[in-house]
């Protein structure tokens, strides 16, 4: 091929010529280069991490419709599903503390408390979570749930911690004086409140929690949930199985003998029985009358703990180790 | 060559040939001065030398791996096939592999953890406070009652219930650390598969993984490496045999590799190394070369003898002479290009890269001194040895050569060629670094290991682990809240990441015991409030265990802990990512009072070894490219022979780096070496056949008559080393390590294309480009040859 370049004559066999004498000479360079100067990158896969994580821990879930769900949890998770629990996805809240409780108004509005006095609302659907305004001492400010009664926001907390805000999470003010006693639950029925907490304590309000006062209860063991089926009946739960009832809208309560040893954290009334959970997947059940208590599983095999439990048409919310949606019997935990 | 320099060639090895009794006595006595040095070589695989030197993540693995568990764990899982583990058999079997641990060669006894052993506790309130105790140990639960609190124990414990036993309660774990100072992997295998064996059976399963277990399913198939490695010489000896008909073409080019071997096993002995059993393909490849020198010589002898050489000795030094040069550069450039590998500072591959240097120039004296020295001895014109003449399908193939060189057919050739080169060139990018699949890459998918590597990541987080040092600034920097809190975001962080199964440190404890403090409330399931709360945890946790129980997280003054990852994998990949995304941790979460030290155990030595390894292939590859293109513009004193010898290479590089990517072979620490030693191989075939072009010219000034002469001589020994290769290394793709089969493959796949361009490829270009270097210019004319070589 070489030689019948000389038909071209010398120009072309010049520019040959300087092309086969530079190449080699380029190629050297380029290689010296490359083995001293050029490092290899790596391409590096990107990772997405999912709405629920395996670490997640969820302390309260709530259902303000049929097919909206909310739950909150550790390190300022809170996620939200439109399709009755079927997917969830994130939303970003501004903070890293863990999460306690959660209540919404409606599909837009909703509030969730955590450590350190954090509290958070939206009025958006969660689109853009903010910090409430949130009265603050020196203790830790844990606070633990938050309920809305009748419009009413109440969250209960360590340290006597009893917040209410009537603006749908915004502004927060004290509603009882601190002390040594934390709160663990708050149930209103129009002006009636009850107030559940450490050391096996019971409150009580008439007068739509101006004013409190204190049951005598032998029960000396802390109370985690309490709730109402109408202004009479009601059931407290507490640790180590601990069950109390009262038919006389709270002035007395009777202890149901326990049926278990293990801690029951959330009682409620779902218009047809009693449903009470706690520790390694307990499920406690009675009848209306609060009087056959039945020891139970949510579901065969599941043994995480349980810190709240939500209804939503026929459709049940967990919340806990992990986030669960019970339907006809069926346990499914969200994210595995 | 310039005559002259074709004389002094002559004149010594005519010196050598009749000296040949003292060379051939000194030689011997050197290869059985070598050959004692050899039979002490050690074959075994020391982990320490995988380590890079000098690289951050294999420091801080040294320092930390002692405390936070290294890079050598083996994992045991127990299943059962029916109910769960919690049945007296069972937990009789966990407790007495436990125990049976202990005495392992090489164990780390503080590093056996099981819920057998000391090291599992749970964190109880009783009315004596708050209490720490081993839950199954030193005594198995007596009743239903005791089992009934230990299943309650487990379940409860998130430490236990997750990592050590299986969320569907069938399996349990046990793993158990090993010093990597002098393991003797052997030993420590058989002990584990004893304790395994008898541990088998009456529906249970067990399983077994771990780096000291691969090397030792490794040096279990030691026996049937040796057995492929002889049948591989053996089929090379019956394929010489076959294609040579001869006894000297049979026997010189096995004595050449054999005593190649010895030297360079000798050396080797003398430089303190051993030999890992992982490469000994590698040193099938060098003497695959030593042979390949031998087997040109011979073919040159014969055709001198052919042609009308008088007598035997005359007819090996004019091979001798003639073969020279093309022998030497051979011999040079792939020493050069194994050489360059010892740049990548990993004590295994220096190792190779010395031992192979010295392999390779040991291919001199054996080769290119011993083959004509010996090849004197034999008388010409001897009779075959068989009857069986596959010459004429030989010489039918060299036709077929000449054939594509002289007519059209040689640019469709050339078409075809460049066509193949961009193509391969563009897929090898695919080419993975690190192991390209789940499992071990040394063995096959369905091996053993592999399975219960398999089984194990199913049941549980993952078998590799990766530690993550978090580094206080001061004493009691991880009871800081800001440093917890900080790690369990990180924790969080890492998990997204779907290879990883899970992680555990510090910050996962404290929240455990702080729970059962606050009535076992899981409400107070966090990390305290702030520094004093959490030293309170911590002592609460170590109160009643033994000193060391605590430094698996975190070292008794509350400056270094770790965040141990668990991984499902450790594909190159996984790694790859897991590693860029502590890095992003970090730089988006920096916090005060420690730093995130990048990381020890399994997964942190092999992302070391895998950066080294990324960063260092095209150093490797362009530095060996160097070595050759400096190798052959110095030879022929010219630019564009350079150029010219690096079509091949380049071509066979692209091709088997596109078939490692197709077939999932990562390049890694083992891969690597074959992959350098390649570059050299791949332009051996090429140099004989140019040099046999130019020495044609030197006769005769027609090209195309040069080329088709030299494909016939020079060509037929090109392809007689090429099949008798081929074949023997195939023999390799029936070994039960998959590392040695995918390699066998791949040096197969090497020597095709190399003898396929130096065939095929390499006379065209020569046809059509004509390059100076080889037809001769204006300026510089081939010299031509003085009439009748002189004789002895």
């Amino acid at each position: 091929m070489l030689h019948q370049l000389k038909r071209f004559g010398s120009g072309a066999r010049a520019a040959v010529n300087v092309v086969t004498s530079t190449l080699p000479i380029a190629i050297i360079g380029g290689l010296l280069y490359a083995g001293f100067f050029v490092k290899a990158e790596a391409v590096i896969n990107k990772v997405e991490p999912k709405a629920v994580e395996r670490r997640d821990n969820f302390f309260s879930v709530t259902a303000p419709s049929e097919q909206i769900a909310w739950a909150a949890g550790t390190g300022g998770k809170i996620v939200r599903s439109d399709d009755g629990g079927k997917t969830w996805h994130r939303q970003v809240a501004p903070t890293y503390e863990n999460l306690q409780g959660i209540a919404a108004w409606d599909a837009q509005h909703a509030v969730v408390a955590g450590n350190h006095g954090v509290i958070l609302y939206t009025a958006d659907g969660g689109s853009s979570w903010k910090a409430g305004q949130v009265p603050k001492s020196d203790n830790p400010n844990k606070l633990f749930r938050v309920h809305i009664f009748d419009g009413v926001a109440w969250a209960v907390g360590e340290f006597g911690s009893l917040l209410r805000s009537e603006d749908k999470g915004v502004t927060w003010t004290r509603a009882m004086e601190e002390k040594d006693r934390a709160w663990n639950d708050i149930y209103f029925r129009g002006q009636n409140g009850w107030l559940v907490g450490e050391f096996g304590t019971v409150m009580r309000t008439t007068d739509g929690g101006a004013t409190w006062t204190e049951n005598e209860l032998e029960n000396k063991v802390s109370l985690m949930g309490v709730d109402f089926r109408d202004d009479q009946n009601g059931v407290a739960v507490g640790l180590t199985g601990t069950l109390l009832v009262t038919s006389d809208g709270g002035a007395s309560w009777r202890e149901v003998p326990r049926l278990t040893r293990e801690h029951l954290l959330d009682i409620a009334w779902d218009e047809n029985r009693w449903v009470a959970v706690g520790d390694k997947g307990v499920m406690v059940t009675s009848d209306a009358a609060a009087s056959e208590w039945k020891l139970g599983r949510i579901s065969e095999g599941d043994v995480s703990w349980r810190t709240q439990i939500a209804r939503a048409g026929n459709r049940y919310y967990v919340s806990g180790a992990n986030l669960g949606v019970l339907e006809g019997g069926k346990l499914t935990i969200v994210g595995r | 060559m310039k005559n002259e320099t074709f004389s002094k060639v002559e004149h010594a090895f005519a010196t050598l040939i009749r000296h040949r009794t003292w060379v051939v006595l000194a030689v011997a006595l050197l290869t059985a001065v070598m050959g004692y040095l050899a039979s002490h070589v050690e074959v075994k695989t020391v982990f320490s030398d995988l380590l890079p030197k000098n690289h951050p993540y294999v420091a801080v693995n040294q320092q930390f791996k002692s405390t936070f568990g290294g890079s050598n764990m083996v994992s045991i899982m127990i299943e059962v096939k029916e109910g769960d583990i919690f049945k007296p058999s069972v937990l009789a079997k966990v407790q007495k592999i436990t125990v049976g641990l202990q005495q392992v060669d090489s164990v780390d006894t503080y590093q056996i953890i099981s819920i057998a052993s000391k090291k599992i506790k749970e964190v109880r309130a009783s009315t004596e406070g708050v209490e720490s105790r081993p839950i199954m140990w030193p005594e198995l639960p007596k009743g239903p009652a005791e089992m009934a609190v230990l299943k309650e124990a487990v379940l409860n414990n998130p430490l236990i219930y997750g990592p050590y036993v299986s969320m569907d309660l069938k399996a349990t774990l046990i793993t158990a650390d090993f010093l990597d100072g002098d393991i003797n992997y052997s030993k420590a295998f058989e002990q584990i598969m004893g304790l395994v064996k008898e541990a088998d059976g009456d529906g249970v399963m067990v399983r077994v993984v771990g780096e000291p277990v691969l090397y030792g399913w490794v040096n279990y198939y030691l026996d049937e490496t040796i057995q492929i490695f002889f049948a591989a010489i053996a089929s090379l000896v019956i394929i010489l045999m076959l294609i040579t008909r001869t006894w000297h073409g049979t026997v010189l080019p096995l004595l050449a590799g054999v005593i190649s071997a010895i030297w360079a096993l000798g050396a080797a002995k003398l430089m303190g190394f051993h030999l890992d059993p992982l490469v000994i393909v590698v040193a099938f490849l060098i003497t695959a070369q030593a042979i390949s020198n031998s087997v040109q010589l011979i073919s040159r002898y014969d055709d001198e003898i052919a042609h009308g050489a008088t007598t035997s000795a005359a007819a090996a030094v004019a091979s001798a002479k003639n073969l020279f040069k093309p022998s030497m550069l051979a011999i040079v450039a792939d020493a050069g290009c194994v050489l360059v590998v010892a740049l990548t500072p990993i004590p295994m591959l220096e190792k190779i890269s010395y031992i192979g240097t010295v392999w390779i120039f040991s291919i001199f004296v054996s080769a290119l001194i011993m083959t004509p020295v010996m090849l004197s001895f034999f008388k010409p014109g001897q009779g075959f040895v068989h009857p069986l003449n596959i010459r004429p399908v030989l010489e039918t193939i060299l036709r077929a050569c000449a054939g594509v060189v002289t007519t059209r057919l040689r640019y469709v050739v050339l078409a075809i060629t460049g066509v193949v080169f961009v193509v391969s060139g563009w897929y090898a990018f695919n080419l993975k670094v690190g192991d390209a699949n789940p499992g071990s890459p040394i063995l096959w998918p369905d091996s053993s290991y592999n399975q219960d590597a398999s089984d194990i990541n199913r049941q549980f987080q993952g078998s590799d682990r990766m530690f993550v040092v978090v580094a206080g600034k001061e004493k009691g920097a991880l009871r800081e809240p800001e440093v917890l809190q900080s790690m369990a975001n990180f924790q969080r962080y890492m998990e997204a990441q779907p290879e990883v199964g899970g992680s555990i440190s510090l910050a996962d404890i404290l929240p455990q015991v702080r729970r059962v403090l606050r009535e076992g409330n899981p409400m107070y399931a966090e990390l305290g409030n702030d520094a004093g709360e959490n030293s309170e945890l911590t002592y609460m946790f170590v109160s009643g265990s033994d000193p060391g129980d605590m430094d698996r997280y975190a070292d008794a003054d509350a400056k270094n802990g770790a965040v141990t990852l668990f991984f499902r994998d450790h594909q190159g990949e996984t790694i790859r990512t897991a590693v860029a995304r502590v890095q992003d941790y970090v730089a988006q979460n920096p916090i005060e009072k420690a730093d995130y030290l990048l990381a020890g155990g399994l997964v942190g030595v092999l992302a070391a070894v895998n950066e080294v390894i990324l960063a260092g292939q095209i150093e490797a590859i362009a530095l060996a490219l160097l070595v050759l293109v400096v190798c052959c513009t110095v030879t022929y004193r010219s630019t564009v022979a350079g150029v010219f010898f690096m079509i091949p290479v380049m071509l066979s590089n692209t091709i088997t780096f596109s078939y490692m990517a197709w077939q999932g072979i990562g390049m890694n620490i083992n891969t690597l070496p074959v992959v350098a030693l390649g570059i050299g191989l791949g332009v051996d075939y090429t140099f004989y056949i140019v040099d046999g072009i130019r020495e044609e010219l030197h006769h005769n000034p027609n090209v195309e008559r040069a080329i088709v002469k030299a494909l016939s001589s020079a060509g037929r020994g090109v392809l007689v080393t090429a099949l008798t290769l081929i074949t023997s290394v195939g023999l390799w793709s029936f070994s039960s390590l998959r590392l040695q089969a995918d390699m066998g493959l791949l040096i197969a796949l090497w020597l095709f294309i190399s003898a396929f361009s130096a065939l095929f490829i390499m006379p065209a270009i020569v046809y059509v480009f004509r390059p100076a270097f080889i037809v001769g210019s204006k300026q510089r004319p081939i010299e031509r040859a003085e009439e009748p070589a002189v004789v002895v």
